[in-house]
């Protein structure tokens, strides 16, 4: 039959709890042991994950990182409702459905290597994913701008990468990523040492004003997080005539396009559209969701 | 494992003269049109008799705004609101996708008036597709849908009007949110419905009390899961005494969760089982839902499992302790 291209692409799999971490703010670091998801997941794919026997219905999160090697897939969360309390109670050992990986991933393109990644929050794991793929890409140079109103769930240090165009008090990252290579900077309204005492996008902001027009042309900005954070992400990336593609989050039934019931708005060149977050996206074009 | 392996032959039935490799159905609106969940490995059409692909009306619809859906205690409240590519994209670019030596496909017709109903139906009579399902009870449309389903007199009209467009077996899937439903019933079975689905969603709303708002964009949606199978099964008992003299089948459906579920609308009086809200919580569930099938009836020495249908033993009346007619419970 023709157009079945889609067949055998997402995977059911009873996966062990390798490790989970808490971190302040019911903010979680989870591991689970899931090697198909592992093997086939590309930056910006979710997993949807069963929390607990007791509430059928699965939760979608975002992949922050996978070994293929290892067969484990990581996951950064916030403990918000029912369903992701009880999946915070999982110990190593225990098991957690996991039907993944699901999604359109990002799209860096090679002709704009500067890749500013700008994360919010519980948003912040899609980027470490993309952050990732790309420091093994040596044709790209990603800078990574990750904000948050609770404690960042790692503890920041100083930067070893200097980043022109940034406020020179401005110097905490994110370690892990400090260690593989790609700058990051944190921005926060709270105060926290080191951080941009700001919004996320204000420092995107800051840093755009501060390349040259050459430079500028070469930048691609990839985003994730609440919505106000990203509808001021795609505002940013309009005034400097930018591409952007931001990752959404919806409840999801079905999560495999069966249900509709994930939807966002878009506008085509046909109109306005109701698009399924679950596997028309999660990944859209920001300019397609965000008007004017 | 029972990937790739053919359902047990003693699960096959006839449906309107449709072949169903096994009793379950894939319930509309929880597998788009028929290709999504296949994305998922080890997921098969051919493990359900039949799928029922996505309400489609007329023209093109949007459907309903954000949220669509919440998780509600042991199931889950819906207001898709019917959206869809309408019917010409789906008889030209949907169904000649579609593998129908993998299993038999409905389509579900909806509409906001009578002529919609006709139009939409005699498109798909036009088309490969196995048998038309009639959805006069979606809860989250404006027009049409449940206003049509509620009314006899209105659910007869339309069937009627669906009957002139097409031969094809035609099911009418009735609404759980009306007093009567054996009167519906015996309304559409007089304008010429061959079978039908029982129940549709109930009605619901969740409240989110910081906003004090409903969660759901429509403010009201369909509730579905395990939470509505005992209405479900009433249901299909109630229709099943309609039906049974006129050996026209029944879809039951609400809440069906595994083979003791399923088994129950069986028993109940219906000769399919849907399963739909379950697939979110394993979609990998109808091979098992077959197996068990397939065990009870080993263990009961069953030929086939048609004849498991409506094999319900009532409770005589004396013998309820409330000396009322069971199949009127706290009456």
């Amino acid at each position: 039959m023709s157009d079945q291209a889609h067949r055998d692409t997402i995977f059911l799999e009873d996966a062990e709890v390798l490790s989970q971490e808490a971190y302040p703010a019911e903010q979680y670091f989870l591991r689970l042991r899931a090697p198909e998801c592992a093997r086939h997941a590309l930056p910006g794919g979710f997993a949807h994950l069963r929390c607990d026997p007791l509430l059928p219905m699965r939760r979608p999160l975002s992949i922050m990182r996978v070994s293929p090697e290892e067969g484990w897939v990581e996951f950064l969360y916030k403990a918000v409702g029912e369903g992701t309390r009880l999946l915070a109670a999982k110990r190593p050992g225990d098991r957690v459905s996991l039907l993944g990986p699901i999604g359109r991933p990002f799209e860096p393109h090679p002709e704009r290597p500067r890749v500013l990644l700008i994360g919010g929050g519980v948003g912040i794991p899609p980027m470490i994913f993309l952050a990732d793929a790309l420091r093994r890409d040596r044709r790209f140079r990603p800078l990574a701008l990750f904000g948050s109103e609770v404690p960042f769930p790692f503890q920041a240090r100083p930067s070893q990468h200097l980043v022109g165009g940034l406020p020179a008090e401005v110097i905490a990252a994110m370690p892990l990523l400090d260690d593989w290579g790609v700058p990051s900077r944190l921005a926060s309204l709270q105060g926290y040492a080191g951080c941009f005492s700001g919004y996320v996008t204000d420092l995107a902001r800051h840093w755009l004003d501060r390349l040259d027009a050459a430079a500028r042309a070469q930048v691609e900005v990839f985003a994730c997080g609440p919505h106000p954070m990203l509808a001021a992400t795609a505002a940013v990336a309009r005034d400097f005539d930018l591409p952007c593609q931001v990752s959404l989050e919806e409840f999801m039934a079905c999560a495999v396009g069966g249900c509709a019931g994930c939807v966002v708005e878009v506008r085509t060149p046909a109109g306005p559209a109701m698009k399924r977050v679950c596997v028309d996206g999660p990944v859209f074009d920001a300019y397609q969701v965000f008007a004017d | 494992m029972d990937v790739g392996g053919e359902p047990n032959p003693r699960l096959s039935i006839e449906f309107c003269g449709l072949r169903f490799a096994t009793p379950l159905v894939l319930l509309s609106g929880c597998v788009g049109f028929g290709e999504e969940y296949t994305r998922i490995r080890g997921f098969s059409n051919r493990d359900a008799g039949a799928v029922c692909l996505k309400g489609t009306t007329l023209a093109p619809r949007l459907g309903n705004p954000p949220h669509r859906i919440c998780e509600t205690p042991a199931g889950m409240l819906n207001a898709i609101g019917l959206q869809n590519p309408g019917v010409d994209h789906v008889v030209r670019e949907i169904l000649p996708k579609l593998d129908f030596g993998e299993t038999r496909f409905i389509a579900n017709v909806s509409g906001s008036t009578v002529e919609e109903y006709y139009e939409v139906t005699r498109r798909f009579d036009d088309s490969p597709i196995d048998a038309m399902e009639i959805n006069i009870s979606c809860p989250n449309v404006k027009e049409g849908g449940v206003a049509f389903g509620n009314d006899a007199a209105m659910s007869a009209r339309v069937v009627a009007a669906c009957r002139r467009a097409t031969r094809k077996p035609l099911i009418t899937k009735l609404s759980p949110n009306q007093t009567d439903i054996a009167s519906n019933a015996r309304a559409c079975l007089e304008s010429g419905s061959d079978a039908f689905s029982v129940i549709n969603t109930l009605m619901g709303m969740v409240v989110d009390v910081e906003r004090r708002t409903p969660v759901i964009g429509n403010n009201q949606g369909g509730l579905s899961g395990p939470a509505i199978k005992p209405i479900a099964l009433l249901k299909v008992h109630q229709v099943y005494q309609v039906c049974r003299d006129h050996r026209v089948p029944i879809i039951g459906q609400g809440g069906v969760a595994g083979a003791q579920d399923a088994l129950e609308f069986l028993i109940a009086g219906a000769s399919a089982v849907g399963v739909g809200t379950a697939l979110f919580y394993d979609p990998l569930i109808l091979p098992k839902i077959n197996r068990g099938i397939a065990d009870y009836l080993d263990r009961h020495g069953i030929a086939s499992v048609s004849e498991l249908t409506g094999s319900l033993r009532l409770h005589a009346p004396e013998a309820s302790a409330c000396g009322c007619a069971p199949s009127h419970p706290g009456g």
